[in-house]
């Protein structure tokens, strides 16, 4: 599974990151998101799923 | 063809656009009585309705109508004070009785110009930067309930929830810690005094008094600049320029208003409803690890303290079949689209580990709330210090006091409690704040994530 953060759609509502910690890293800056890595260790995809749910602004895409 | 059949002509088509008809009056008490009747009505019927109320107005109801709208580059935040662009009224309707020199800050900005002012907040109020301040939170904390928890008696909002918010705020912008009283009351007073109640004089001077302690501070901030949200603002230079200064002033008030008076809101709602549910508190007590980021979405969804936002159509547009003119009126509900049952499963209920839970709290778009970070951190360490230090209290219904209308903010004014009296941790308040803030200026707490990076150590 590979993992897309939209940097023009996210603004930093954080969401992600307290889903799924080990698969998205937030901006010191201002919060905005970006993965980890592109490719889901098999283990947090569940979670990455739920975050791709759970965004606020739908800036989460997954490729299956 | 003569102008009364123009006017006639367009009128009609006017009642066409505007076929989805609804009587929606936020500011009264009977909408803060009839919210989720309202809200399954609006979702079924009119999810996107036109309201006579306040010179007419658009309604945004459902999800999908508040999601792409609040997002859609030709709707305005602006108010324009002076009448300098399209004179459009900002994110108040009706306009704001006291708006009439200073607009709110970001709140109340269009790009470019907001994404200018923002970029100097963002520092100071991302993730990164509110969780250096969690051991300056929780010392709060300790101290508000130290001056309770020996009497077995306390006040959520008084003691508490309208305290620790205040403190955080005036420490991040690096106003000094004891004004706390003199933002914190009439920052809650504003919200809930309506402009007929006979306590509204009062509170306008209180108010009053607010301002000029803000302009004080610019002016001395100016003169000796001291870390904080207040120099970031006086260092911001637009094209070589300083920012003027009633656009500073509009951002500190869009600091303060949005920093109070919500998070008390939430907090208050949240520790009412754990009292009337003592097996969920308990349940979120214990398995606090995994339940307290969801059940904070899940509160901050259910009890929407800002319930909403004004906007103004820049320009014609359509958005599923419905046609808006330029300079029409809409009020973007967050609290109605954060029950819609496409999105959320049992949106009436609270599910403290609900999945999938994309609420619209803070709004979304480039306007989501800059301070809610801060929101989250202190709403959380109130909580769990709650959980941990009166874990058997019970609220008392017949001295709780909600706001009369939840048309600004869904707040409360008292929440009176009691509990089985524990022992205290350390010393009161008033010397906590002094300490405080001698550690706010020896580490330099305020200072931004870029030139901070350490958290508070508090002695």
């Amino acid at each position: 599974m590979k993992v897309f953060v939209d940097s023009e759609r996210c603004q930093g509502h954080t969401l992600c990151s307290m889903i799924a910690p080990d698969s998205f890293e937030l901006s010191d800056i201002d919060g905005t998101s970006s993965p980890v890595n592109e490719v889901v260790p098999p283990e947090q995809e569940d979670a990455v799923r739920e975050a791709v749910q759970s965004c606020p602004e739908q800036a989460i895409s997954i490729e299956e | 063809m003569s102008n009364v059949d123009d006017i006639a002509k367009g009128a009609a088509a006017d009642s066409v656009r505007k076929k989805n008809r609804y009587y929606f009056d936020r500011h009264t008490s009977e909408y803060r009585l009839q919210f989720e009747k309202v809200t399954e009505e609006m979702q079924a019927k009119c999810p996107m309705a036109w309201s006579e109320t306040y010179d007419g107005h658009w309604v945004a109801a459902g999800s999908k109508e508040v999601f792409e709208l609040a997002r859609c580059p030709v709707i305005s935040n602006d108010h324009d004070i002076n009448g300098e662009r399209k004179g459009y009224q900002g994110i108040t309707i009706p306009k704001a009785q006291r708006a009439t020199i200073v607009r709110g800050g970001i709140l109340e900005m269009d790009e470019p110009e907001h994404s200018v002012y923002r970029g100097v907040l963002n520092p100071y109020l991302s993730p990164a930067a509110v969780k250096r301040w969690q051991p300056f939170v929780d010392e709060i904390v300790r101290a508000a309930l130290d001056e309770k928890i020996e009497s077995g008696r306390i006040d959520f909002v008084d003691d508490l929830a309208n305290i620790v918010p205040a403190v955080l705020t005036l420490a991040m912008m690096g106003i000094e810690l004891k004004k706390w009283p003199v933002y914190s009351e009439p920052a809650h007073l504003s919200v809930s005094t309506p402009e007929h109640s006979p306590d509204a004089a009062r509170v306008a001077e209180m108010n009053r008094q607010m301002g000029i302690d803000m302009i004080n501070t610019m002016m001395e901030v100016r003169e000796h600049p001291r870390p904080g949200l207040v120099n970031a603002l006086l260092q911001l230079r637009i094209d070589g320029e300083p920012a003027p200064d009633l656009e500073i002033l509009g951002n500190l008030g869009l600091i303060i208003g949005g920093g109070f008076d919500t998070t008390t809101a939430l907090t208050a709602h949240s520790l009412e409803w754990l009292s009337e549910n003592p097996d969920q508190r308990e349940l979120l007590s214990r398995e606090r690890e995994s339940l307290l980021n969801p059940a904070t979405e899940e509160f901050l969804r259910y009890f929407t303290p800002a319930p909403g936002d004004g906007r103004t159509f820049s320009e014609d547009t359509e958005f599923d079949g419905t046609r808006f003119r330029e300079g029409e009126r809409l009020w973007i509900s967050w609290a109605m689209a954060n029950r819609d049952p496409s999105v959320f499963e049992k949106p009436n209920e609270i599910v403290m580990d609900r999945k999938g839970n994309r609420h619209f709290s803070f709004g979304i778009g480039v306007h989501r709330c800059v301070g809610s970070n801060v929101a989250r951190t202190v709403f959380k360490s109130m909580l769990t210090a709650v959980l941990d230090r009166m874990p058997d209290y019970v609220c008392d219904p017949e001295g709780t006091v909600h706001y009369e209308t939840i048309g600004v903010i869904q707040g409360m004014k008292h929440l009176p409690a009691t509990f089985t009296p524990g022992k205290r941790l350390g010393a009161g308040l008033d010397e906590t704040l002094e300490k405080l803030q001698r550690i706010c200026n020896e580490q330099e707490l305020a200072r931004p994530i870029t030139e901070r990076k350490d958290a508070a150590v508090i002695d």
